[in-house]
């Protein structure tokens, strides 16, 4: 028979190394001489799209098509470090570092263009990579341009920024901190799933989930990540398990390790909560880690509302399943 | 040029990635490039008595055994707690089947493999020890020095007594988390070269901490940093198990040894027994609530298996708990974890941090209670979701962005969930 049962879980996850651990990032950006813009970062793109990110986040604050930008990363002897890719941190360190760069970068267009402009910032503006008198804007100056003139001066358009907010370390026996983690990214998940109580098959058939993160910088990415995460979730909750009997691992390949493939993939809605109230780059959290984590309890509570059966040991799979569901007619008996 | 930030910009990396264009660190290739294989422990906790190595360097194509006696000075690396040996020595301990004995380089992949089988080594074995709470007994033999408990953190909010004697309702069960591979589409690999003018090693693997891990793989060789350079090439996800050092100082041995391009791949059996692992973890939780269904207390006790080495534990284990309550709030609260050595795969950084295994229980807790007090779980959780003034288990005051409450609210709405009033 196959049932089917419903299940929600919420979740928290303060994101940044935290406890008072030194957490940062450094990160320039230079206007180049051939047309485009170059950034540099350590931050590491492990195919999340920090790269991306901090392509969108240059582009905005110096009002210019994101295609001007090359990013030099991932050489020790090329780049400044920029922290780990972990931690949930990346966005907000390294995009908040990219955003001070250019702001600061900004800063430099203003000033040297007043001098050409024989002007000052509040009769200036910025727009598509031109920098003009706002009495006056076909008489303009491409960032490139100025770039020259600056260059002459023995000057750069260049600017580097560092990200390195406080934490402290919790107090050894009480655990307690004023400031444990930079901040907490939120996350409930609604899965809907049915077992079959002859096979101890469970099939996740919809989950819904709604992540508080203050803002998406690439909305896209987000629910990219927001599947990803669930199916990884999933792995958990119902297959993955790396068996080691005594030291030694029983199934160390994908035939005995089993994880989700697109087809046990459920339909996945995702609602992007964004109050932009957060203090990493235009209001955003992290969300990489937080996605994954509600997922297994959603789903356990969710085979509890189907089948009555509550399980305390991951993963849930079949085998358990038919055991539990024996052993309570057993006792119903 | 205003409004690219909150578009769905095309990924940067993704037309390179789609037509094949992206180099991941197999893809490089060099024409003099020899291969590089490693001998890993037999057992998983013993001492290595005899490594006899003279079959395999006579094999036809091998240029190169590397052993521990080749580098007597190699210091041991790892994230938080330098206790991971580079090559185990005579004399000393293997503790899990990730141990390195030999590094073997050779002219083709295939020789190289075949040249491992060739290697002959005497144990002495020990005592196996894969159970976390084996390994906290008096009795059980000592995996590292200073003992099996790696380390130990602890909790303590309110008065978590009183909050007990104050609830209707006390729920205390045991949960039970298991081992889990991160499982990256691309194992571990890298290309290794050495330059004998400038003395430095170019090394092209993926890390998700470049400068951390070139000075972990500098202070291991005995380098300054800037002999060390890492470029990293595209990586084939990660999801924590690239924080660990992987092929990184076996390549800049044999490259340095060699004095040729070096590459070295994991296939995915050797990646899923050498690298880190998702902490199993032993979680005894125990809430109260009021029978208007308000919390009152939680306490935890964790049990983390590190495995045969520190790596991320030191971090992950603690953080579990710190995560106890979930986003609720609670008054009382009090916590002990414990990482502990054992002889498994070692444990290290996956997603969500010791996070992810505590969900499961606390989320668990709060469905048993609402059930047990006839309360719908959704409302459950609206009515003890943190909001902005909200203090977490670590005393810190949720000060701004705290929208859990709204992020229930939604999925109420989303899933047409029945049984709970939205106001």
């Amino acid at each position: 028979m196959k049932k089917k049962g419903r299940g929600m879980a919420t979740i928290m996850f303060g994101f940044g190394y935290g406890e008072g651990f030194p957490d940062h990032s450094i990160a320039s950006v230079e206007i180049e001489k051939n047309g485009k813009i170059l950034i540099r970062t350590a931050a590491a793109d492990v195919g999340q799209g920090v790269l991306t990110v901090i392509t969108q986040i240059a582009a905005e604050v110096l009002k210019v098509d994101p295609d001007r930008f090359y990013i030099i990363q991932g050489d020790t002897h090329l780049t400044k470090n920029s922290g780990s890719t972990s931690a949930t941190r990346q966005t907000y360190f390294t995009g908040n570092a990219v955003k001070e760069a250019a702001e600061e970068l900004l800063a430099k267009i203003y000033h040297y263009a007043s001098l050409e402009f024989r002007s000052n910032h509040p009769q200036l503006g910025v727009e598509d990579g031109k920098v003009f008198r706002h009495d006056d804007p076909e008489n303009y100056l491409t960032y490139w341009q100025l770039a020259e003139i600056v260059e002459k001066k023995g000057e750069r358009l260049y600017g580097e920024a560092s990200f390195f907010p406080r934490t402290y370390a919790p107090d050894p026996e009480t655990g307690q901190s004023e400031r444990m983690y930079v901040a907490y990214t939120f996350l409930t998940q609604v899965a809907e799933v049915e077992v079959d109580t002859d096979t101890g098959l469970v099939e996740v058939l919809k989950v819904d989930s709604a992540l508080d993160l203050g803002k998406a910088i690439n909305p896209q990415n987000v629910e990219g990540q927001l599947e990803g995460g669930t199916v990884q979730g999933m792995g958990m909750a119902l297959m993955e398990e790396q068996v080691i009997r005594e030291g030694i691992t029983l199934n160390p390949d994908l035939t005995g390790y089993l994880v989700p493939t697109a087809l046990d993939s459920p339909r996945i809605n995702s609602c992007l909560v964004e109050n932009e109230d957060a203090d990493g780059p235009f209001g955003a959290k992290g969300v990489g880690e937080p996605t994954t984590i509600a997922a297994a309890p959603a789903i356990a509570n969710a085979i509890y509302d189907a089948i009555g059966v509550r399980f305390y040991e991951l993963p849930i799979t079949p085998e358990k399943i038919i055991r539990a569901l024996k052993e309570k007619e057993k006792n119903a008996l | 040029m205003t409004g690219i930030v909150g578009s769905n910009f095309l990924k940067v990396d993704a037309r390179d990635k789609v037509t094949g264009r992206a180099i991941y660190p197999d893809d490089i290739y060099f024409d003099d490039l020899l291969y590089v294989k490693v001998k890993r422990a037999p057992h998983p906790h013993a001492y290595l008595r005899k490594l006899d190595v003279s079959k395999a360097e006579e094999l036809p194509g091998v240029v190169k055994v590397i052993t521990a006696t080749d580098y007597p000075d190699l210091n041991k690396f790892g994230l938080i707690i330098k206790d991971q040996p580079v090559l185990v020595g005579i004399g000393e301990k293997m503790r899990y089947l990730g141990d390195a004995l030999a590094i073997v380089v050779a002219e083709s992949r295939e020789i190289a493999t075949r040249a491992l089988d060739l290697i002959r080594v005497e144990v002495e074995e020990l005592e196996v020890i894969s159970d976390p709470l084996r390994a906290m007994d008096d009795d059980a033999p000592a995996i590292h020095e200073d003992g099996n408990i790696l380390i130990t953190h602890y909790l303590d909010k309110g008065d978590v007594e009183k909050g007990f004697a104050g609830a209707d309702i006390i729920v205390e069960r045991e949960y039970r988390t298991q081992h889990i591979d991160q499982l990256p589409l691309q194992p571990e690999a890298g290309v290794g070269l050495y330059d004998e003018e400038s003395g430095v090693i170019k090394l092209w693997v993926a890390t998700q901490w470049l400068h951390d891990t070139q000075a972990d793989i500098a202070q291991s060789l005995g380098l300054p940093r800037e002999k060390v350079r890492i470029i990293q090439p595209a990586i084939g996800g990660a999801f924590g198990k690239r924080e660990d050092i992987s092929v990184h100082i076996h390549l800049a041995l044999a490259a340095m040894a060699t004095g040729r391009p070096v590459k070295l791949t994991y296939t995915r059996e050797e990646s899923m027994i050498t690298q880190s692992k998702r902490h199993p973890m032993i979680i005894r939780a125990k809430t109260g609530a009021t029978k208007d269904g308000y919390l009152t207390a939680w306490q935890v006790e964790v049990i983390g298996d590190a495995g045969a080495y520190a790596s991320s534990s030191p971090a992950v284990v603690h953080k579990g708990m710190y995560h106890c309550t979930g986003p609720y709030n609670v008054e009382n609260v009090r916590g002990v974890s414990h990482a502990v050595y054992t002889n498994n795969t070692y444990s290290g950084a996956m997603r969500g941090f010791g996070t992810t295994q505590m969900a499961f229980a606390y989320e668990s807790q709060m469905d048993i209670l609402a059930h047990e007090l006839g309360l719908d779980p959704a409302q459950f959780r609206l009515q003890n979701a943190y909001q902005v003034g909200s203090l977490t288990p670590n005393g810190q005051v949720l000060s701004r962005s705290v929208n859990v409450r709204e992020t229930i609210k939604k999925a109420i709405e989303m899933s047409d969930w029945k049984g709970v009033r939205v106001e």
